[in-house]
C-alpha cells in the first residue's frame, strides 16, 4: 500500500518525443512542507518533467502517485493512456500549476480567472470562491486589480494573479514551471517574494528555475539534471555549494 | 389628429402626384424589407445555432465525422450560392414521388427552399470561422484549463468556445453583411425581397433609377445597422483584448 502522507511521488518516470529519450527514470519524492528545486540547463529535461507530474506531457514509463493514489495507465493503439480521466481530472485539480507564460484566460478578469476552477472543477459555491479570490487578490498585491483583464496588466501582476488562481484550488502540491523567466528582471523579485512567503508557510512546491539565490534560500532540495538524469541531488548548500559532477561544476560556474 | 393630417397633408399630396412613390409602391418595398430581413435574419439565426457544433465537430479526433463536416463546408463554400438555390428550388420538383408528400407544402412555396439554401450556406461558411478560431486558441489557454482539472467538454464549453467566438465576432459579422447582400439574389425565385420589389417597379414604371437606387439606400441603413450592432458588441465582448487602460 502506497504511503498516503506523502503528497507527490514519482517513481522511474521515462519519456521519448519521436523516439528521441528525454527523460530516463527520473524519481521525485515530495514530502509535505517540501520545496524542491529543478535546476538544469534548457533541454535537460526539467520543464518536461514538471509537465508529466500532471499528465500534461503522457510519461511512457513511470509511476506517479499523489497521496496514496496511483495514476492508473492502459494500453491502447496510441500507446500508453490513462484508464480513467476522472482520477486524472481529480489529481489534477490537486495539482495547481503555475507556467512560465502565465496563461491567465484572457477572456476573463483577474477575479474570474481565480475563481473559474473552482467553482467549475471543485463546485465551490460562487460567493465563497468570490471572497476566497478576493482575500488570495489581495495576499498577491492584487486586490485593487481584480476587475482587470490580463492584457491590462504587467507581466508580474499576471503571474501573482496566476499564483493567486493556483492558491485558490487548495492544491496539494504546486508545481512551478519557470516562473519568473518571462519577467522583466526588475518584476522578478515580486514574484519570488509572494513564493518565499508560500514556501514559509509550508506549501508543498516544485520548482523549476533559473533562480540560484531562490534555490539556495528557500528550497530545501535540490535537483540538478542533466540530458534527461538526475545526475546531482541533495540539500542546497551541498549541491550548489560543493557540487561534485564536472557536470554541475560547469552550469554552476560564472557565464559571461 | 387635424394636425397630424395636415403634417402628413403635404408628403400625401407629393405621393399622389407623380406615379413611382406611391402608397401602393410603398407598400410593396415595405412587404420586400419584411421579407429580405425574415430571410436573412431566420437563415442567420438557423445557420449560427448550426455552426457552434458544427465548428466543434470540424476539428474532432473522430476522421468520418471531420472529413464529412469538411466536405459539407467545401461543398458549399466552392459553389454559388445562386445555383444552391436554383438547386433547392426547382431541383427538389424532380425527386420522384415528393409532390406527394407533405414536404411537398413546404417545397412548393419559394420562401423555404430559399431559407433552405441560404441557411446551409451560412452555416458553411461560420462552420469555417468558428473552426478557424477554435483552432487558433492558444496552447497557453488550454494547457492551463487541462492543468486545472477541466474535461475536455468544460473546457470547451468554459474556456475555448467563450474565447473562440469572441475573436470570431469581426469575421462572423462581415458574413452577416454578406448574406444581406447575397440575399438579392432570392427574387429569382419569385420572392417578392427588397431586390424583387425594386425590380418590380422598375418593370412597372421603367423607372430603374428611383427603384434600384431606393432599395441601395434600404439595404445601406440595414448595413450600417448591422456595423453598428456589431461594433457595440465587439466593444463589449473584446473589450479583454484591448492594451491597458
Amino acid at each position: 500500500m502506497a504511503d498516503t502522507s506523502i503528497p507527490l511521488k514519482i517513481n522511474g518516470l521515462y519519456k521519448s518525443f519521436n523516439d528521441t529519450p528525454v527523460l530516463k527514470g527520473l524519481s521525485l519524492d515530495a514530502r509535505k512542507g517540501d520545496v524542491i528545486t529543478l535546476i538544469g540547463a534548457s533541454g535537460s529535461g526539467k520543464s518536461t518533467f514538471l509537465r508529466c507530474m500532471n499528465l500534461l506531457e503522457m510519461p511512457d514509463q513511470g509511476d506517479i502517485v499523489v497521496h496514496g493514489d496511483p495514476i492508473k495507465f492502459k494500453f491502447d493503439k496510441h500507446g500508453r493512456q490513462p484508464s480513467d480521466w476522472k482520477q486524472v481530472e481529480r489529481i489534477r485539480s490537486k495539482l495547481s500549476m503555475v507556467f512560465q507564460n502565465f496563461n491567465l484566460w484572457p477572456h476573463m478578469t483577474l477575479l474570474e480567472n481565480v475563481i473559474e476552477a473552482p467553482i467549475h472543477v471543485l463546485g465551490q459555491p460562487k460567493d465563497k470562491a468570490r471572497a476566497n479570490g478576493l482575500s488570495l487578490l489581495e495576499r498577491v498585491g492584487l486586490a485593487e486589480r481584480a476587475s482587470y483583464y490580463p492584457t491590462q496588466l504587467s507581466g508580474g501582476q499576471q503571474q501573482r494573479g496566476a499564483i493567486a488562481r493556483a492558491l485558490a484550488m487548495d492544491p496539494e502540491v504546486m508545481l512551478f514551471d519557470e516562473p519568473t523567466s518571462a519577467l522583466d528582471p526588475e518584476l522578478v523579485g515580486d514574484v519570488l517574494e509572494v513564493m518565499r512567503e508560500l514556501a514559509d508557510e509550508g506549501r508543498t512546491m516544485v520548482v523549476v528555475t533559473h533562480e540560484m539565490d531562490f534555490a539556495r534560500d528557500v528550497s530545501n532540495h535540490v535537483m540538478f539534471l542533466h540530458q534527461g538524469v538526475i545526475e546531482e541531488q541533495g540539500a542546497p548548500e551541498q549541491v550548489l555549494s560543493h557540487p561534485k559532477s564536472e557536470r554541475l561544476k560547469q552550469f554552476l560556474s560564472p557565464r559571461y | 389628429m387635424e394636425q397630424l393630417s395636415t403634417l402628413w397633408q403635404p408628403l400625401l399630396d407629393w405621393m399622389n402626384g407623380n406615379d413611382i412613390f406611391t402608397p401602393n409602391t410603398f407598400a410593396m418595398y415595405w412587404t420586400g424589407l419584411t421579407n429580405t430581413v425574415q430571410l436573412v435574419f431566420i437563415s442567420l439565426l438557423i445557420g449560427l445555432v448550426l455552426a457552434v457544433p458544427l465548428a466543434i465537430a470540424r476539428g474532432s479526433r473522430n476522421q468520418v465525422l471531420r472529413k464529412s463536416i469538411w466536405f459539407y463546408t467545401y461543398l458549399f463554400r466552392g459553389t454559388p450560392l445562386l445555383i444552391q438555390l436554383y438547386l433547392a428550388y426547382y431541383g427538389f420538383a424532380f425527386i420522384p414521388g415528393i409532390q406527394e408528400t407533405w414536404l411537398w407544402f413546404f417545397l412548393d412555396d419559394p420562401l423555404y427552399p430559399a431559407l433552405l439554401a441560404f441557411t446551409l450556406n451560412t452555416a458553411a461558411y461560420t462552420t469555417e470561422i468558428f473552426h478557424g478560431s477554435i483552432q487558433a486558441t492558444p496552447r497557453g489557454e488550454i494547457e492551463a484549463a487541462r492543468a486545472y482539472g477541466m474535461s475536455k467538454a468544460k473546457m470547451m464549453r468554459r474556456i475555448v468556445l467563450p474565447s473562440a467566438l469572441r475573436r470570431a465576432l469581426p469575421a462572423y459579422g462581415n458574413e452577416v453583411i454578406f448574406m444581406l447582400h447575397a440575399s438579392a439574389i432570392a427574387f429569382v425565385v419569385s420572392i417578392t425581397d427588397l431586390t424583387g420589389a425594386a425590380y418590380y417597379i422598375y418593370a412597372r414604371f421603367y423607372a430603374p433609377f428611383a427603384a434600384f437606387l431606393f432599395v441601395a439606400a434600404l439595404y445601406m441603413v440595414l448595413s450600417f445597422s448591422i456595423q453598428a450592432l456589431f461594433k457595440y458588441l465587439e466593444k463589449r465582448l473584446l473589450a479583454h483584448l484591448k492594451p491597458a487602460r
